[in-house]
């Protein structure tokens, strides 16, 4: 279920970098219970504007509003327990073990909670994420794809942690499924789209546009730092945006001719209903 | 909906045993080492280039804190009182010192190579001093003024800070500082410093040659009561205070925006940690002169053993440290009695080998 | 005051005579310089066991026939070569370990001028064991008085009146021959040359000292104490001698080579060759065999003078 309230909203958002405008004038708003999903080319600003919105830079102009504060007031232990985020990558420099990892994101915001409930969380994330058998491994034993489960486990304890103080919170991904099998692409999606189901806000940058399609409420389409679209995935895509933005010159919702098997994600059916 | 192989409950119980016993395992550390470290110092303090008997030792200690002076009579009693414990003493607040200072500089820098000398206190304590002894006397040569014996330790540990700020002040910008400018400027500052200090001694004459030589090799001869009650509130508020950098390092650990989403405050970290170092090992520095590895080697030995925790890493790198440095000590005291070597050689003496064998037998030390 | 102490000293040896009676008032006179720090009365007994930092001091020790006395030396006490072997080595004079000094058992210890470090002369001052700091002069006058000194605090003032009499009486020769010489030569003294860098003996050095009383002109005075100088003003100076310390292990510079470089190629010493080396401790140590060492330097630097050994070191 949508909520009507946006717990993220940005307007007029814009971002400079040596003369170059990176992000300019995005407006958009995420709400409680919607998966949204920004896709666009390499370069579109995409990265940017999530760490606008996550508060990692400061916009050059516009505002973001995070739960009815601006974000620029939000200091950053309230809005670790606010928001979670999983980078692209997450380089670690020194042996830590997978649930070491894991606990970092109840380590800060979820010292007022006791240790039995901490490490319930841990575990569950862990095993949400497909991990917790790896759990007294060294993190860098693991592959590219295990490594990328244990940041998710991780930004799921987060998100867990922060609940007891927060009711509205955002998830931001970004690019969380690069080095990931099919099978853990669709699961990890699949529990991205459940987290939305609880209410939080999710925000998913992606690269591949059947999965976007797929499990998306809502989809922006970013092209040199300018939102091109927004809206249902149904009504945002069309041939013309395609090859304006992707310039690729492919027909939307043609089946390949027969003769190469095509293999399209929209039909998993696991995916819960908006 | 999970991304898991079946019965999860049963590796969540599989989870809390391991957390459990890992936990059990470096509380037991802790208790081990700093019963070790304990141990140790009443060893240091007993030993020395005169033989007492443990015994009096012993009774001279007690009679000290008794109060009782009748027991303090003898050449003895100044050796134990005034030689070896303000020594002992020193050596472990210096050794804790540098080996925290090691493992919150590589946390900082996120790389295992980082020492403590990267915050630019070394090379400008070693400017200072190098300056007060080859200057020192010529600046009061029209007077008649002998150069304080406090002034080579003040001059030390002002040209230790005077550094670490301009080298903060360089990386830092619009409130953030980038350890990556601090990590190279030092390098830079590092050089001038290293080149001020090598034109300084090319000017000065053989006596002073001679005592910068040996300042450079580190000693803790210099200890006394005064420089202890001196340094003591320099170098304690590190080992007090690491308690709050711990989680925040682990943080960091994953690189600074994640730590920054994760809720920790980059900037305070660093800036804390930064000043901390530069207060302990300036005053380090100041007191003891130039002692290497203790920083670098100690934290990597506790990281091997126990994993890179900073919860762990901090105190037991502090225990570490200290013991490190005070059976160093006890080396130097009685390797060449009735002298005494520098106690720089006989750390990296020791911290050398060891650490290049520990290298060969574990082949994943630093994962970069 | 001092002469009163020597002489309580005498007591249970035998009487002076009047020519060293006079010889050490003159000298108590002139021992302005005695330490101050000489703690305590008259010695009724003399230390048995004596540390000592400070080459000459050593020399003097052994000069005197006391060497039994000494249970540790420094590092520096290379003459006679006998006193590192069979004593402690308690390490270079200005990095001393005060427990290690203490373990030795003193009952004195005697410190040449400079030794350190600070802290560990405090600690031993602390310590109550009878510390004698002896002024490091580097004139006949400070010679014999450092002499003086030394056998004061050790117990035996009068041999050590005897030695500084015979001492002062060697300069006094010395003087002599110094008066009898024309004209004075430029020596330079080369206290190393590494990498190139080339340091000398200016003004207020040791090396300062005994050219002067080996009657030649220090080129370097403009200099303070020993630093390097650059080859122009080596140049510049133009010394018609070179004068080094002889290094008994390794290689000692040969004429060819020095005057082959650039910056001694030019000066008056490269004609001929000049260049003399001499043992540093005995050139240096401003000791009792500094009158020997210093004529012996003389007849270096002026062999057309054929200049004789001293008469009065020959006496016992």
């Amino acid at each position: 279920m949508s909520d009507a309230n946006p717990i993220l909203s940005g307007h007029g958002v814009g971002f400079l970098a040596g003369g170059r405008k990176l992000v300019a004038e995005a407006n958009l708003e995420l709400l409680g219970g919607s998966t949204t999903i920004l896709i666009g080319p390499n370069g579109a600003g995409k990265s940017t504007l999530l760490k606008l919105l996550t508060g990692e830079i400061k916009p050059a102009g516009g505002e973001i509003r995070i739960a009815g504060e601006p974000l620029a007031a939000v200091p950053a232990w309230r809005l670790a327990c606010l928001r979670s985020v999983m980078a692209q990558h997450a380089r670690l420099a020194f042996p830590f073990s997978v649930y070491e990892v894991a606990s970092l994101g109840v380590d800060g915001i979820g010292r007022a909670l006791t240790r039995q409930r901490r490490e319930a969380i841990v575990a569950e994330s862990l095993a949400a994420a497909g991990v917790i058998d790896f759990a007294g491994r060294r993190y860098q034993t693991l592959s590219g794809g295990e490594q990328q489960r244990v940041q998710f486990a991780r930004v799921l304890c987060q998100l867990e942690a922060g609940r007891s103080v927060a009711e509205r919170q955002v998830l931001f991904l970004d690019e969380p499924i690069a080095s990931l099998d099919l099978c853990h692409q669709l699961a990890l999606l699949d529990m991205a789209r459940a987290i939305a189901a609880r209410g939080v806000a999710v925000l998913i940058v992606l690269h591949d546009l059947n999965l976007a399609v797929t499990y998306a409420d809502h989809l922006i389409v970013m092209d040199q730092g300018q939102i091109i679209a927004q809206g249902p995935p149904a009504k945002t895509l069309d041939d013309a945006l395609l090859r304006q933005v992707f310039k690729v010159d492919l027909t939307l919702s043609r089946a390949p001719a027969p003769g190469l098997p095509f293999l399209l994600p929209q039909q998993h059916r696991a995916r819960p209903a908006a | 909906m999970t991304l898991a192989a079946p019965s999860p409950t049963m590796a969540t119980a599989t989870l809390t045993t391991l957390i459990a016993s890992r936990r059990r395992a470096g509380l037991l550390a802790i208790a081990g080492l700093a019963l070790a470290c304990l141990l140790l110092t009443i060893v240091a303090i007993g030993q020395g280039a005169i033989a007492i008997a443990p015994g009096r030792v012993a009774e001279i200690l007690m009679a000290r804190l008794t109060g009782d002076t009748s027991l303090l009579e003898g050449r003895d009693v100044l050796v134990v009182l005034n030689i070896r414990l303000p020594r002992v003493l020193l050596g472990l607040l210096v050794g804790a010192g540098l080996a925290v200072s090691g493992a919150l500089m590589q946390g900082l820098f996120r790389n295992p190579l980082a020492d403590p000398g990267l915050v630019g206190v070394s090379s400008g304590a070693a400017l200072a001093a190098a300056a007060t002894i080859v200057l020192g006397d010529r600046f009061l040569a029209g007077t008649m003024m002998k150069l304080p014996f406090a002034a080579l330790p003040a001059g030390a540990f002002c040209g230790g800070l005077i550094s670490t700020l301009a080298l903060y002040l360089i990386a830092t910008r619009g409130g953030r500082t980038s350890v990556a400018t601090m990590l190279l400027a030092g390098v830079a500052l590092g050089a001038l410093a290293s080149a001020l200090t090598g034109l300084l001694a090319f000017w000065s004459d053989d006596r002073q040659l001679r005592d910068l030589t040996f300042w450079s090799l580190g000693s803790l001869g210099g200890a006394s009561w005064t420089k202890l009650t001196v340094v003591a509130p320099i170098i304690l508020p590190l080992l007090l205070l690491m308690p709050l950098l711990a989680r925040g390092l682990n943080g960091l650990m994953l690189g600074e925006a994640e730590a920054y989403h994760l809720g920790i405050p980059v900037q305070r970290i660093k800036a804390l940690a930064i000043l901390l170092v530069a207060l302990a090992v300036g005053a380090s520095v100041a007191t003891a002169g130039l002692i290497g590895f203790v920083g670098i080697v100690v934290p990597h030995l506790i990281r091997l053993s126990v994993g890179p925790d900073h919860r762990l890493l901090l105190p037991l790198s502090a225990l570490g440290g200290a013991m490190l440095l005070v059976g160093a000590d006890i080396v130097a005291r009685l390797i060449v009695v009735p002298a005494e070597l520098p106690i720089g050689i006989v750390t990296a003496t020791i911290g050398a080998p060891f650490f290049l064998w520990l290298l060969l037998r574990r082949t994943s030390l630093i994962d970069v | 005051m001092s002469g009163l102490r020597i002489t309580e000293a005498h007591r249970g040896l035998r009487q002076p005579s009047r020519r060293e009676m006079a010889a050490t008032l003159a000298l108590s006179a002139l021992g302005l310089a005695l330490p101050a720090a000489l703690t305590g009365p008259a010695l009724a007994q003399a230390p048995d066991r004596v540390v000592v930092a400070g080459g000459v001091i050593t020399e003097v020790i052994y000069a005197l026939g006391l060497q039994d006395r000494i249970v540790g030396v420094d590092s520096t006490s290379q003459f006679p070569s006998e006193a590192l072997k069979d004593k402690a080595n308690i390490g270079y004079v200005r990095a001393l370990s005060a427990e290690g000094v203490l373990s030795l058992k003193p009952s004195l210890i005697m410190l040449i001028d400079g030794a350190g470090p600070p802290d560990a002369v405090s600690l031993l001052n602390e310590s109550g064991v009878k510390i004698a700091h002896i002024r490091d002069g580097l004139t006949p006058e400070g010679v014999t008085t450092k002499i003086a000194a030394i056998g004061a605090a050790i117990g035996a003032a009068a041999p050590a009146e005897r030695l500084a009499a015979q001492t002062k009486a060697r300069f006094d020769e010395l003087a002599t021959l110094r008066s009898g010489l024309a004209k004075k030569k430029r020596i330079l003294f080369l206290l190393s040359l590494q990498n190139g860098r080339a340091m000398v003996g200016g003004r207020n050095s040791s090396a300062d000292g005994i050219i002067a009383l080996a009657g030649g002109i220090n080129v370097a005075d403009g200099i303070e104490g020993y630093k390097p100088m650059t080859d122009e003003a080596i140049a510049a100076a133009a010394p018609e001698m070179v004068l080094m310390m002889r290094n008994s292990s390794a290689h000692n510079i040969t004429p060819e080579e020095l005057f082959a470089m650039p910056a001694f190629s030019q000066i008056p010493a490269a004609a001929s060759k000049r260049l003399v080396h001499m043992d540093g401790l005995y050139l240096l140590g401003f000791g009792p065999r500094t009158p020997m060492a210093a004529r012996d330097l003389m007849a270096a630097i002026y062999p057309e003078a054929a200049i004789p050994p001293l008469k009065t070191a020959a006496a016992p």
